[in-house]
């Protein structure tokens, strides 16, 4: 039977690094490369030595897909794949492909400068990684090789990520990355058509949450922005990416129009460079209503919003600042940090995670006084306010998704199995499919049964139903004679006389005589006609005939009587049939041995 | 690089409109009057909440084939009260789930045990349920209690359901049905001496030995089960030419002694424990008087806030009343609080939305959970805005 495996790398139940191996028609994926941001040893790296003890994987992977930039996805990528070893394809979409190197880049300054780690790949591994990525655009089928096809699908969740359909002759696998199933307000929704793919492969994550409302994540935003506001003081608001610090300066000018509140809100020069950059990528990337909503209008026309200068940070009174980069680690950001931590009345929003070592992560984790450079200590007394934005699915969303690709089995990934067994039974009632769960560095096999379309030659086909009997039935198989041709990659099924002909090869007889000999002394012809009758009665269902020139014909097998002239008592019968009657001629011969019964008038 | 070209009021509504429809009046007024707001959406609607411990609540189905139970963990932000900045955990995480093979009317936990007792609403049998713990995330069936047979098959409202201690279960459908079982052998320990057969709407412990039973018909029996006297019978309060049925409760914490009575045409009447006939206090509340099921309301004391009940059922609303300024006379009060969230966030093609059921934290003073039928829950911590502690 064949079977689609699936291994989950990594060790223990630990979340939070994504790097899944697919094995399908004898093709070998790798999904995924990610980084584990909670260790700082080698265990933050997926486990490649279950692929090969050691030397390099490019003749172990035909391609690896990558879903998108977040780093428990990508972040192990440039350790694969140049400090392991991978030279063949790595896919990912336009934008995944944009963004990747800059936050690789960021992690990868952190950890080694600030944190002083020295194995870990450089800036120039960075980008000799990245000259491996094939990009991929939505829906679109590429080729991997001549048998191996993949399609990206949007996901929603981030800018650029995709859930992929690999697909190796009738099997197919879905892999679902991290998708969210509710649109959101700069990224639509997860969408796949009804593709049936063999296994659907999913993180387990959020399967068992249920996610609290977008509405009342913006209310906690504009509550807390608003209560420092009015105390007057200062909020900062680290951001990365443009899509959600977009739609946060929407909503808070949104808010400010409706509240006719004065204070002001700048907007950092590092982010409108960045923005011009994304505004970009979004143009090529989606069609959907996020462009309408984002990119018909122009990006910095903001009545309440105005570009900052950094004399700004000194001014007096109530203000909010969106600035790059994301996890205070540099920048503008961080000097506006330095100078407003001191005071408790300010707040600092951090809209996302923060890679360790980076301030960001320090008072995320509750640190009060903070280590700068030159020895000299910061005290942390603003508010720090942590809140997550990021779109994912949860336990419905995953029912949903099912609903739409239809799978035959799913599979979830970096789950704990006692965590999850509702959820599996959930899933194989409703929709009565199997729900595997391997554990990371299990194995799990989904065995395939699939289909393989063949062509039909027209004579044939005809041949068959000129026998007549029921039509053909998937239910209810039917055996048939023909010759199965396999050229290039198509399966053609002909009749035998047209494969001889196709293959240029003589066509064959093959035939059997045998002789009987008879004690009777009627003549000939009345032999003849004894051994009709006789065979007549006992072969009901076949057809037998006596033809004009003294030969009694039973389906193909031919038997003519004779005798000698010395012996005219002793008759021979002399039977020759064609390979294909054997069993029927092997039979006559046996009957015909017994002797004819007695003479009928 | 940066253009300030100023925008007229075609850009800014168009660039709004997306937003609009969050900042509406309830939304922005919603930043001053709770400190903490949570809203989910459950794939089917529930009908019951019930706290199995501080942090989790049982919730489940009442459609009429399989629906499913789920034991939900509330979300760390509320309860991380020094660090809440540090937390952004805001999502229910379902931390056990199982499925039952008819609706869910009434689920009561077991104090002191991993198990839930559930009623279906058709018979007045129980099904017992074992919550599973870290080994496993299955709610299973493992056992039921029969309900006292019946003369007559169908009735108003299933079997209320009531426990004080981890071995016995008060059920009863009838003020003539009620028994007190031992969960595990199934033996009848106590059946209270009562004649007439009013339809329950509560079955309440006030103590561990002494319960209420509330009936639809604003009867309330009063039972020491440990005397064998018949049950003290505290007639309705007169409601004159109105048909109506009745809801009880009696306080546990903080207002611990005191019974309130609602009627659907919304009169609510405040009495003592230990003279139920004497009215303390009554109060017309304000709300829409509905035909209702003894399944639709629910009126609860507040544990943690003196004198405070909660009142859902009649609306899409949750309304906090404060009884203890209430008269002697009946007059027409306003609520202190109104939760409107459910009614304002409830799509159009769902019609009219009603509050399902409600409950409060046992100790935060202001936390409350709702339930609609529109199958939303929320999670509110709102703020008593006539108090001048700001």
């Amino acid at each position: 039977m064949p079977e689609i495996k699936v291994t989950p790398l990594g060790a223990g139940q630990d979340v939070g690094r994504s790097c899944i191996l697919v094995s399908i028609g004898g093709k070998n994926i790798m999904l995924d490369c990610g980084m584990h941001m909670g260790y700082n040893d080698d265990r933050r790296f997926p486990d490649f030595s279950y692929i090969t003890q050691s030397g390099r994987l490019t003749e172990f992977l035909d391609c690896v897909i990558i879903s998108h930039f977040h780093l428990d996805h990508c972040g192990a990528l440039p350790f694969m794949s140049e400090m392991v070893g991978y030279d063949g394809p790595i896919y990912m979409t336009h934008p995944t492909k944009a963004i990747c190197p800059i936050l690789l880049e960021d992690f990868r300054k952190i950890t080694v400068d600030k944190k002083g780690e020295t194995n870990f790949f450089t800036s120039q591994m960075i980008k000799d990684c990245m000259k491996k990525v094939v990009p991929l655009n939505l829906h679109q089928t590429v080729q991997v090789d001549d048998e191996l096809e993949i399609k990206a699908y949007y996901a929603g969740h981030v800018l650029g990520a995709a859930m992929v359909q690999i697909k190796v002759g009738s099997e197919s696998v879905v892999y679902t990355g991290d998708y969210n199933m509710t649109p959101d307000r700069h990224l639509g929704a997860a969408w796949m058509d009804k593709c049936r793919p063999d296994v659907l492969i999913s993180e387990s994550t959020y399967a068992t949450t249920i996610r609290d409302s977008k509405r009342c994540r913006e209310r906690d935003f504009l509550k807390k922005v608003h209560e420092s506001i009015e105390r007057g003081g200062k909020v900062l608001i680290p951001v990365f990416a443009l899509g959600r610090a977009q739609e946060l300066c929407i909503l808070l000018e949104t808010f400010w129009e409706r509240m006719n509140l004065k204070a002001p809100i700048y907007f950092s020069t590092g982010l409108t460079e960045k923005a011009n950059h994304y505004y970009k990528l979004f143009i090529t990337w989606t069609n959907q209503k996020i462009r309408k909503t984002f990119v018909q209008r122009n990006m910095f026309e903001f009545k309440h919003i105005k570009a900052f200068d950094r004399s700004y940070a000194d001014n007096p009174g109530p203000m909010v600042v969106f600035a790059t980069p994301g996890m205070l680690h540099a920048g503008q950001s961080l000097q506006i940090f330095k100078k407003w931590a001191g005071n408790e009345k300010n707040m600092v929003i951090m809209p996302g995670y923060c890679v360790q070592g980076t301030i960001g992560h320090k008072i995320l984790n509750g640190q009060r006084k903070l280590e700068m450079e030159g020895r000299s200590t910061l005290e942390v007394k603003l508010q720090v306010e942590y809140m997550s934005f990021s779109a994912h699915a949860d336990a419905k969303g995953i029912m949903q998704l099912i609903r739409m690709a239809e799978p035959r089995s799913v599979l979830l990934v970096h789950g704990e199995a006692v965590k999850m067994e509702f959820l599996k039974g959930k899933i194989e009632q409703e929709f009565s499919i199997d729900c595997h769960m391997p554990a990371n560095g299990e194995t799990a096999t989904v065995l395939t049964n699939p289909s393989v379309p063949v062509d039909i030659s027209l004579k044939l086909l005809k041949r068959e139903m000129a026998l007549g009997g029921p039509l053909p039935d998937p239910k209810k198989p039917r055996t048939m004679h023909g010759t199965l041709i396999m050229k290039d990659n198509s399966l053609k099924l002909v009749s035998s006389e047209q494969a001889l002909k196709e293959l240029g090869l003589n066509e064959h007889q093959l035939r059997f005589t045998c002789r009987v000999q008879l004690q009777d002394q009627k003549p000939e012809p009345e032999t003849l006609s004894r051994v009709y009758t006789h065979l007549r009665s006992v072969l009901k269902g076949s057809s037998v005939q006596l033809l004009p020139d003294g030969t009694v014909m039973v389906e193909s097998i031919l038997i003519k009587v004779s005798s000698s002239p010395e012996d005219p008592d002793t008759k021979t019968l002399l039977l020759s049939w064609s390979y294909q009657d054997e069993d029927l001629g092997s039979f006559l011969s046996s009957l015909l041995k017994k002797g004819l019964p007695a003479a009928l008038c | 690089m940066y253009n300030t070209k100023m925008l007229t009021p075609e850009d800014m509504a168009e660039r709004g409109e997306d937003f609009n429809d969050v900042l509406d009046d309830w939304f922005i007024e919603s930043l001053k009057t709770y400190k903490d707001l949570h809203v989910y959406q459950l794939e089917h609607p529930t009908q019951v909440i019930e706290w199995t411990s501080g942090k989790t609540v049982c919730v489940a189905g009442y459609s009429s084939s399989k629906n499913e139970i789920l034991e939900l963990q509330l979300p760390l932000k509320l309860f991380a009260d020094e660090n809440k900045g540090l937390c952004a955990e805001r999502d229910f995480k379902v931390v056990h789930g199982g499925f039952t093979d008819g609706p869910v009317r009434c689920l009561r936990h077991v104090p002191g045990t991993r198990c839930v007792v559930t009623n279906d609403g058709l018979t007045s049998d129980l099904q017992v349920w074992t919550v599973g713990g870290d080994d496993s995330d299955v709610i299973r069936r493992t056992g039921s209690v029969a309900g006292r047979k019946r003369r007559r098959t169908d009735s108003e409202g299933g079997s209320r359901i009531a426990a004080r201690c981890s071995t016995q279960v008060l059920h009863g459908a009838q003020s003539d049905d009620i028994q007190l079982t031992h969960l595990t052998s199934g033996q009848i320990l106590y059946t209270p001496e009562i004649t007439s057969s009013d339809p329950l709407s509560s079955l309440q412990f006030v103590s561990d030995d002494v319960f209420l039973a509330g009936c639809c018909n604003g009867n309330i029996y009063l039972t020491d089960t440990r005397t064998s006297a018949s049950p003290q019978l505290s007639p309705a309060p007169a409601s004159p030419g109105e048909s109506v049925l009745w809801w009880t409760d009696a306080a546990a914490g903080v207002s611990s002694g005191s019974v309130v009575r609602l009627s659907s045409s919304g009169r609510a009447v405040i009495s003592d424990l230990r003279n139920l006939g004497a009215a303390v206090s009554q109060a017309q509340l304000s709300v829409q008087s509905r035909r209702c099921n003894p399944d639709d309301v629910t009126v609860s004391w507040a544990p943690a806030l003196p004198g405070c009940i909660a009142v859902s059922g009649f609306s899409g609303v949750v309304q906090i009343y404060n009884t203890s300024v209430w008269g002697v006379e009946l007059q027409e009060v306003q609520p202190l609080f109104g939760h409107r969230g459910h009614a304002v966030s409830s799509l159009p093609e769902e019609g009219d939305v009603f509050i399902t059921s409600h409950a409060w934290h046992p100790e935060r003073p202001r936390t409350l959970l709702s339930a609609a039928s529109d199958g939303s829950v929320h999670v509110w911590d709102w703020v008593d805005q006539s108090a001048s502690d700001r």
